[in-house]
């Protein structure tokens, strides 16, 4: 009898126990669900078939699993050895892929940790790329809806690429500037004959660039319109791409990042968003300021400001520069009409603004004050700049006849970039992420731009340049 | 021999009667072809080659090794629970001589397989690296399929430098006898740090003996694997450092190489082997002008391959060293099924595998100094009792099991690291005469005086 009553005892135990279990699951899978722990039903319907199997075979096995491979991962590369990772990694995040910061981590850890331990540029590119890969084909395959795998993603080209911290950043862009030349072409807007590809090349630069590079035309012309003009062959693009997408995919909440890449990137637009060449012998490209981004940006600001009034003190001030800036780029291009609206728009807003002031409301004596600092820094890009400007105004000096004035800027280009090139440390890693292209090149991409058609010069205007320059339309 | 020779065609008829010839077979093909169809590479054909070689050998292994235990405890257990053994023990044949015929069996069944799927392996790569690329191609041959030798400097013994500072520091100063220890240790860590540091415009030498690759041809490429730590992290993580070979005022027999390094990274170079002086010495010296102290580890700062010989006899070689492991697992298995049943033979074989995959935790453990960890407020041991019973426990253990992990052929040849025939000779005492003969002899001790009439039949 007393075994009997046990036996019921035990049974009674066990159902209660199985109905307590019972009555938290549910709650515990909606934490999941909502927490994005969880691979749901609905995510696996169309999930491939190696996460269907990772998920439905390994069951609560995953988590140790993932824990194995994290640590054989972590201790191989503590001894320097890669050759696994991307392997590992494509497990780690196939185990736990809508765990969006493991897919974060995995990707940083080639793209800027991994990267960086190798001295030649084409090793490093191949791990940054790798990166890039695994966000853009895997990471948001299985979090479509996660602002910070987009941003993440974002962050690569706007940062990796496109700023000047890693040594190999100009091997960089001039990767991703032949990657993107090879989907859209020589023109900055050369995905719009992708939208309805009609001849055979243009429908496999079209799958290229879907397929492969997982951009829509249709959308790259939607950045284009609200954020351009933009080179879609500069990082700073794509970039602008992936955030943008992002904002429209994901949470209001978790949106404040995605915004300020796109601030950030369209920055950058506007400082070296023109792409001059690619010079395929020295693998590098050879990158001018965006001057037509001017307006665009200080609307970017605008909308900013409306969206984040807390930090209105903050992005006044970064409106502030940027406009001051814009103002010199301006200026330096010869585009003056342009340069006194907005000095007198920092007039207006600013009245109390130290440059400004100090330059007692002159815009030539602004513009003169900006290019005076800007000789005494190292930074590349804004010297570069002002070669560029020097050296058109000289040529359109030339074109006006006015010879001893371009000789006086001819040759104060020469000193500007001896004084720069003389600041640069003498390593290569330092001439490499520093140093500027000969005068020389800079000086024959300026003579391009003003001999393309598109400049706006007569044909006269241009014949008199080349006969000044002594060249010939044949040369 | 005719006796025992009898035993092993007859693990081998059983091996073929269950199929289970033909199942490995089909497995380990399966994991030889297939795996590197499936699995994801850096992009480089050496980084491809590096993890075939990798996953296809550590999956031949792990299938090899667990058929190998599961088949050792069956064979016998099942024989003496069947009652088969009893129709072979009225045989004039001592019961010794049928474990050994059995391991033997087992032993010849997995070489067979192992050379089998190892020419698979070997043949793919071959076959993949011949539709690259010749550059490509001339990597592959020069860092991964080859066996490549390592020269380094001779190890400094710190003793004698360590002694003659301490004694210098007791003569200048009164220094208590509770902080000798100390001081003497803080010694040792200056004079080391005098070794690895190298600061700007100071010249660190490396001498290394090389009499034995002289007579290399002098194009012949050496690789200096390099790699450094640096006090201050700079932002491009990279640093310039020059290298010169030879005596630092004699002739240059080999050009000087400045070139910008990335830091806590190995770093390879590539010099002729015109280096090497006429005495056979590899003089390398190496200094920098960076703002920075550079920091070359002792154990690995720097190092050099060179060429010793071809990747087909090298693979071999590794293959070798695996099968003493599977020699191994055969003896602990068969060991076990000498006088326990199939099922706890199984488990004991199982649990002795574990065992050797966990001496990892058990080597960090001893390093550590304990096993329950540390209190942080008191910093002594959490459980002093625990680690003064299993700390000697897991030393010993440790000290048997490294006789059989000490050796890593998956990864020597994954890197192109030569397997000498030193090492296969160590690996066949040390695993298989040593370790395996231990279990061997336990095995055939206790089923010589087992009563095998008493066995259980299960069936």
């Amino acid at each position: 009898m007393n075994r009997r009553l046990v036996q019921y005892a035990r049974f009674i135990v066990l159902v209660l126990c199985l109905a307590v279990a019972g009555s938290v699951r549910d709650a515990l899978e909606h934490q999941r669900a909502n927490m994005g722990m969880a691979a749901t039903g609905v995510d696996l319907k169309n999930a491939p078939r190696a996460l269907v199997f990772a998920t439905v075979a390994l069951g609560g096995f995953r988590g140790l699993i993932a824990n194995f491979l994290w640590i054989r991962m972590s201790n191989l590369q503590d001894q320097d050895k890669y050759f696994e990772m991307v392997q590992l990694a494509d497990w780690i995040t196939k185990l736990q892929p809508r765990l969006k910061q493991v897919w974060i981590h995995q990707a940083w850890n080639m793209a800027y940790n991994i990267s960086v331990k190798f001295t030649e540029p084409q090793d490093r590119w191949r791990w940054v790329s790798r990166g890039i890969e695994l966000l853009r084909d895997e990471g948001l395959r299985y979090n479509p809806d996660q602002a910070l795998v987009y941003r993440e993603l974002a962050w690569f080209f706007q940062h990796k690429i496109g700023q000047e911290l890693d040594d190999a950043h100009m091997y960089y862009k001039y990767q991703w500037a032949v990657t993107m030349t090879r989907a859209i072409g020589t023109n900055r807007n050369g995905y719009l004959e992708l939208i309805q590809p009609a001849t055979d090349d243009a429908r496999e630069r079209a799958r290229f660039l879907r397929q492969v590079l997982k951009m829509d035309p249709a959308l790259m012309k939607a950045a284009d319109e609200k954020y351009g003009p933009l080179d879609w062959r500069l990082p700073e693009a794509s970039a602008i791409y992936w955030a943008m997408i992002g904002l429209e995919k994901s949470r209001p909440a978790d949106q404040d990042s995605l915004r300020r890449v796109i601030y950030q990137s369209t920055l950058q637009s506007f400082q070296h968003g023109a792409l001059l060449k690619i010079d395929n012998q020295k693998k590098r490209v050879v990158l001018g300021p965006n001057p037509d981004m001017v307006a665009r940006m200080v609307a970017i600001y605008d909308k900013m400001l409306a969206d984040e009034p807390v930090k209105k003190d903050m992005i006044n001030r970064a409106k502030r520069n940027t406009i001051r800036q814009c103002v010199f780029h301006l200026y330096m291009n010869n585009r003056m009409a342009e340069a006194r609206y907005w000095f007198n728009y920092l007039k207006e807003n600013w009245p109390d603004d130290y440059q400004v002031n100090q330059s007692g409301g002159d815009l030539d004596t602004f513009a003169l004050r900006q290019i005076t600092e800007g000789v005494g820094e190292t930074d590349r890009v804004k010297t570069t700049a002002i070669l560029m400007a020097y050296t058109r105004t000289a040529f359109l000096s030339l074109i006006e006849d006015e010879d001893d004035r371009a000789t006086v800027l001819l040759d104060m280009c020469k000193r500007i970039w001896q004084n720069h090139q003389s600041r640069v440390p003498k390593d290569p890693g330092s001439i490499a992420r520093l140093g500027l292209e000969p005068l020389s090149l800079i000086q024959s991409n300026v003579l391009n731009q003003l001999l393309a058609p598109e400049s706006g010069l007569t044909p006269e205007a241009k014949a008199v340049l080349l006969s000044k320059l002594k060249l010939n339309t044949t040369k | 021999m005719r006796r025992l020779w009898a035993i092993v065609t007859l693990t081998w008829k059983a091996a073929f009667r269950y199929r289970l010839f033909w199942v490995m077979l089909g497995l380990l093909l399966l994991a030889v072809v297939g795996l590197p169809v499936l699995l994801k590479d850096d992009g480089t054909a050496r980084g491809f080659a590096q993890i075939v070689i990798t996953y296809t050998l550590s999956s031949v292994t792990a299938l090899l090794g667990m058929a190998t235990l599961w088949l050792a405890c069956g064979t016998l257990a099942r024989d003496i629970e069947e009652c088969q053994i009893q129709m072979i023990a009225v045989k004039p044949i001592p019961l010794w001589q049928v474990w050994l015929g059995k391991w033997i069996g087992l032993l010849t069944l997995n070489a067979v397989l192992l050379a089998i799927a190892g020419a698979c392996i070997a043949g793919l790569i071959q076959w993949r690296a011949k539709h690259l690329p010749p550059e490509e191609q001339e990597t592959l041959r020069r860092e991964v399929l080859v066996a490549r030798g390592s020269l380094k400097e001779p190890p400094i013994d710190f003793r004698p430098i360590v002694e003659r500072e301490f004694q210098r520091a007791l003569k200048e100063k009164d220094i208590p006898p509770a902080d000798r220890p100390f001081v003497r240790q803080q010694i040792e860590e200056r004079v080391k740090a005098y070794y690895q540091l190298v600061p700007p415009g100071i010249v660190r030498q490396w001498i290394i003996p090389a009499g034995h690759v002289r007579n290399l041809n002098e194009n012949e490429p050496l690789h200096v694997r390099v790699k450094f730590y640096v006090v201050r992290t700079n932002e491009s993580g990279s640093y310039i450092v020059a290298w010169r070979f030879g005596r630092p005022t004699g002739p240059r027999r080999v050009p000087d190489i400045i070139k910008s390094m990335a830091a806590e990274s190995v770093v390879e170079f590539t010099i002729p082997a015109a280096a090497i002086e006429e005495d056979g010495r590899l003089i390398i010296n190496c200094t920098h002008a960076e703002d920075n102290v550079l920091l070359f580890p002792l154990e690995d700062g720097l190092e050099v391959l060179y060429r010793e010989g071809g990747f087909g006899l090298n693979f071999a070689r590794g293959l070798g060293v695996i099968l003493c492991w599977l020699g191994l697992m055969a003896a602990i298995g068969l060991a076990a099924s000498s006088f326990l049943s199939f099922p706890v033979a199984a488990f004991f074989s199982l649990t002795m595998l574990i065992l050797v995959f966990s001496s990892g935790s058990m080597a960090a453990s001893v390093e550590e100094g304990t096993i329950m960890g540390v209190d942080h407020e008191t910093n002594a041991p959490s459980n002093p009792v625990i680690d003064a019973v299993m700390l000697p426990v897991f030393k010993g253990m440790l000290a048997v099991v490294n006789l059989a992990r000490s050796f890593s052929p998956v990864e020597s040849l994954s890197t192109g690291r030569s397997i000498p025939w030193e090492t296969l000779g160590l690996a066949f005492v040390q695993v298989v005469l040593l370790l395996g003969g231990v279990f061997a002899a336990v095995g055939m001790i206790v089923l010589s005086r087992r009563e095998l009439a008493t066995a259980q039949g299960t069936s």
